[in-house]
């Protein structure tokens, strides 16, 4: 499904469920419940959620220069300057960090399932959980990487709601068996004008919200090598909802969508860099 | 006065007829008088025995910090240590000034910080060996190290390994061909090439393991695909493919190893260390309990950690060898036995099934020495063919199997020949340790620091709470405190300023980011597209840099000193008096502008000094209680025979005595008794600290070990104690009987003339 196609499907749906209310306030009591109210079936919504995936994916690489700025209660702000590799394809991430000064070269390497850190003050590597806290702030792996919903979870269905100016889809995301997240439950609000998330919210498997991320930012660049547009989110807020008063800012401060060398996605080319 | 003697002797007539009132009184005079001494003499024995323990050890007579600070200081609390405490930024400074304060010896600088330290399996320990004695070999041998491997270059998924070995498990003492026969091998090829081989053979002995283990957790894996996926991998590693793989290819098989194998290992262990950055050279020599018990103190001018006995053996220790000290400590010293203690056997059941944490880290060759010692520990046949008697993991769970018969032989027999095969500690003396801590300001620094020993407090050597603290040199301390620099904080608010940044807060977040605040399109057109050089202007190598300058240098006392600290130990001159001290050390640091908040040592331990409060509390109410007991009764007792006695008042009074000498009769009655009953009591007290001031009293766990300043506290008693004791009782029975009396004195001697009714 493209977006147009999507946008196309949820107009219809939408026309549905205004005709079923007006048939139901009519008192029309042939009219069947299940039509009464026509909420997304399971395969629906997977198909939304590979709408976002597919729009954030590049088939071929993609660079950011990210800003990222955690301010906590009674502490001073944490910011940095990080440098972000992708390559969708074989699910490969590097994070590098270049600012503040001491922390330049500490960096990230996901491949294979596996999240590792390096250190260069003591030129080590370590194996880390998908709940890292990259720098120390609210943000994990996945606020960089590429989105996979639609492969990580399993969306069920809430309600349609407002959100600002914006109708927004509600649904509740889990994570499917064994699916490598930072949180097993996620709440999703998705534009229905333009499919894109604007609110996600991560819950812990006891159902505690711990963090809600707000997207009031998208832009889209024309790939070369995807021959579409590739969308990502300018500016993401994350909201601490467990130390209430913490945030955090990521913005993508400059973007190239050029094919990255091979050797960037190397434990070698991490531990390169600060030599 | 001889009318005072006369009163004297009926009043102890008076005592002796009335047996049962003055017995019931005289008891809980006496108790009273035994809770005094002896309460009074152990809460006195135990202050005295802390204040040894802690002045000596670490927090001197008196502790300063910053007068500023947010939280009051706690060495000794019981939670994270987060406690912010202020700083002190000039050290030398403050320590000039407290040096001219009459009362003080001696002024030792302390940091304290939290850090962690990532431990890895032994998977990931013996790749990091492999990948070690690999670049060697190829030094050796004049090859380039492999360029090949190194994640996502070589695909191992995709190559011709073939089927799964039909053994599965294969055993230590199969030869990995890599190179020729070890015999021959030690003629013909460099050690380290033996070395890489037997490297790699033990990881396959690991991934044997953790393939057994895959299989048993197959049936209730919820992804089977991943489940089968995970065990074709741990199955191909031992196939003889593999080894040719690994023999064409090192670095990439062992990326892989590490990407697809590693994970299936139980996580690292994380160490949680508390670090206390100090000036070891005064910190050795002020604080006379300190003692180092492994290695060497860390040599002055050189940066460096000692970790703390008490840690050492209890968290960084080899799990089996843990559990069985402590299993050998409550059967030792606490006389338990696993087939009366359920406990300790459950403990025991634990242990045998943790014989992985042995055999992975047997090297090859180490392996197949045990192998035949074990068996013939065990009195298994060599020759038998049975998996349980030649496989050594299972040999191992067996001889872990222990029970009350065979305990004291296979402790004894596993440090004999099992521990020096072994690295029976995480962290070695000599090595390497790679700290961690999130700094004051929220970012993350590590630091690599030499291990240069373990140290004690003489007499707190089981003590919890005294082997809470590391110790380490202060420049270690400052780098992981992270105190930033003036130019650091410029580099945030230039990056801060350029990013501009709009401040959005939680509570109208969603209405300012999508309601009436939101002023620009959801979706446009990328703004941010271009080429861009990620590493313009940037300084990548300053980490780098800065790590090796700390490792080379070698540091002045003034280096060491020239910082910040966040508080610090005042020893003072025998003799001084500590309430003078802290308001001369206060009024000292606030002349020369370094104001600090002076802490006596009691109140400076936190929790741990609050405890004695505690007992000095629980103390006091019972004898409240016991005294309060003993007024009711002694004046309920009094009431009584006094309304008895009218008869005996009136005739008193009619033969010409004075109510001054009724009431002093009464009042005496009572002295003599309490001056009896008291003084045995306060006997059986002395009697009782005697002797277990000659014998000691336990100290039931490690906390109360700290507060008794060793293992045993040796009560002593004193008179001013004992007259303390007679003194308070003789006090609270006169008051309790001087209404009674009163109301004795006041009988008319026409009472006695009328006839009973």
């Amino acid at each position: 499904m493209t977006p147009s196609e999507f946008l196309a499907f949820r107009s219809k749906m939408r026309t549905l469920s205004l005709g079923a209310l007006t048939a139901m306030a009519l008192g029309v009591a042939a009219m069947e419940p299940t039509t009464a109210f026509a909420a997304p079936s399971v395969a629906d919504m997977t198909q939304m959620l590979q709408v976002v995936d597919d729009r954030q994916e590049n088939n071929g690489d993609f660079k950011s220069l990210v800003y990222l700025e955690q301010k906590e209660a009674g502490k001073a702000d944490l910011v940095y300057q990080v440098a972000v590799y992708r390559r969708d394809q074989d699910d490969k991430l590097v994070l590098l960090f270049l600012m503040p000064k001491e922390q330049a070269g500490q960096g990230y390497l996901r491949v294979d399932n596996n999240l590792f850190f390096y250190d260069p003050s003591v030129g080590k590597w370590e194996r880390r959980t998908e709940r890292e806290r990259i720098g120390g702030t609210d943000s994990n792996r996945q606020d960089f990487d590429q989105s996979r919903l639609h492969e990580e979870y399993t969306p069920a269905f809430v309600a349609e709601e407002k959100l600002g100016n914006y109708t927004v889809n509600h649904l509740v995301l889990t994570a499917l068996p064994n699916a490598d997240v930072g949180y097993p439950v996620v709440h999703l609000w998705l534009d229905e004008a333009t499919g894109n998330v604007l609110k996600r919210q991560d819950l812990a498997e006891s159902g505690k919200l711990m963090r809600t991320s707000l997207y009031p930012k998208w832009e889209k660049a024309f790939s070369a090598t995807k021959k579409a547009d590739v969308y990502y989110a300018r500016e993401i807020r994350i909201y601490d909802e467990i130390e209430k008063g913490n945030q955090t800012t990521i913005v993508i401060q400059s973007l190239d969508l050029s094919a990255l060398d091979d050797s960037i996605f190397t434990k070698a080319w991490l531990e390169s860099k600060s030599r | 006065m001889r009318k005072l003697l006369v009163l004297a002797s009926i009043a102890w007539r008076n005592v002796l007829a009335h047996r049962v009132k003055s017995g019931i009184v005289g008891i809980l005079l006496f108790l009273g008088a035994f809770l005094v001494v002896t309460g009074k003499s152990m809460v006195d024995s135990i202050e005295s025995s802390m204040a040894k323990s802690i002045t000596s050890s670490l927090s001197g007579d008196i502790q300063v910090f910053d007068k500023n600070a947010k939280d009051q200081l706690a060495l000794f609390s019981f939670g994270t240590g987060g406690d912010d405490i202020g700083e002190i930024p000039d050290f030398p400074k403050l320590r000039d000034a407290l040096m001219k304060v009459a009362e003080v010896k001696a002024v030792v600088p302390l940091g304290s910080v939290n850090t962690v330290v990532f431990g890895r399996t032994e998977l990931d320990q013996a790749l990091d060996k492999l990948r070690v004695a690999n670049r060697r070999v190829a030094a050796e041998q004049g090859e380039p190290a492999s360029s090949k491997g190194s994640f996502g270059i070589m695909d191992l998924e995709a190559s011709p390994i073939g089927p799964p070995h039909p053994a599965g498990l294969i055993p230590f003492s199969a030869d990995l061909k890599l190179s020729p026969p070890a015999d021959v091998a030690a003629a013909l090829v460099p050690a380290d090439v033996t070395e890489r081989d037997q490297l790699f053979t033990q990881i396959k002995a690991i991934c044997a393991q953790l393939q057994e283990d895959q299989k048993a957790a197959f049936t209730i894996s919820a992804d089977k695909v991943k489940a089968q996926t995970d065990l074709d991998n741990l199955t191909k590693v031992q196939t003889p493919e593999f080894q040719a793989q690994f023999a064409a290819d090192p670095d990439g098989t062992m990326d892989w190893l590490d990407r697809a194998i590693a994970p299936l290992a139980s996580d690292g262990k994380m160490m949680y260390l508390r670090l206390l950055g100090t000036d070891m050279p005064a910190f050795t020599k002020d604080f006379s309990r300190f003692r180092i018990v492994d290695g060497e103190n860390i040599p002055e001018g050189k940066r460096g950690f000692l970790i703390s006995k008490y840690a050492y053996e209890h968290f960084v220790k080899n799990k089996v060898a843990r559990e069985l000290d402590d299993m050998k400590s409550k059967r030792d010293d606490d006389g338990l036995t696993f087939k009366t203690d359920q406990a300790l056997s459950d403990e025991a059941g634990r242990t045998s099934r943790q014989y992985a944490r042995i055999l992975f880290m047997l090297a090859p060759k180490d392996a197949n020495e045990l192998k035949p010692l074990i068996q013939a520990e065990l009195k298994v046949d060599p020759k038998s063919t049975a998996a349980e008697d030649q496989d050594l993991g299972k040999l191992l769970a067996t001889f872990l199997t222990v029970d009350d018969s065979n305990f004291n032989e296979r402790y004894d027999w596993f440090y004999a020949n099992i521990a020096k095969r072994i690295r029976l500690y995480d962290v070695g003396v000599g090595d390497v340790l790679s700290l961690r801590a999130y700094t004051r300001t929220g970012y993350m620094r590590s630091v690599n620091v030499k291990v240069w020993g373990t140290f004690e407090f003489v007499g707190l050597e089981s003590s919890q709470l005294a082997g809470v603290y590391n110790l380490a040199d202060l420049v270690t301390f400052r780098q992981l405190y992270g105190k930033m620099s003036s130019s650091q904080i410029a580099e945030l608010d230039t990056a801060r300023k350029a990013a501009d940044i709009k401040q959005v807060t939680r509570e109208n977040a969603e209405d300012e980011l999508f309601g009436s605040g939101a002023t620009e399109p959801l979706v446009a057109d990328s703004t941010a597209t271009q080429k861009f050089d990620e590493f313009a202007g940037v300084d990548m190598t300053a980490a780098t840099r800065a790590a090796a300058q700390l490792d080379d240098r070698v540091y002045t006392h003034e280096d060491m000193e020239d910082g910040v600290v966040l508080n610090a130990s005042v020893i003072l001159k025998d003799g001084a008096s500590i309430p003078a001290a802290q308001k001369a050390i206060e009024a000292a640091s606030a002349s020369v502008g370094e104001p600090v908040t002076a802490l006596d040592w009691q109140t400076a331990s936190g929790i741990v000094g609050q405890l004695l409060l505690v007992i000095k509390g629980v103390l006091v109410i019972a004898i409240l209680v016991i005294f309060l007991v003993a007024l009711f009764i002694i004046n309920n007792s009094m009431m009584m025979a006094t309304l008895e006695r009218t008869a005996e008042i009136g005739t008193m009074r009619a033969i010409g005595a004075q109510r001054r000498e009724v009431l002093t009769l009464f009042l005496l009655e009572t002295l003599v008794l309490a001056a009896v009953a008291s003084t045995l009591g306060a006997g059986a007290s002395v009697g009782m600290l005697t002797y277990l001031g000659e014998v000691g009293i336990k100290a039931p766990s490690a906390q109360m070990m700290f507060i008794f300043g060793g293992p045993k506290l040796f009560p002593t008693w004193s008179l001013l104690n004992v007259a303390l004791g007679i003194g308070s009782v003789s006090l609270i029975s006169l008051f309790s009987t001087f209404y009674p009396a009163l109301m004795a004195a006041r009988v008319q001697p026409v009472v006695a003339m009328n006839p009973k009714e």
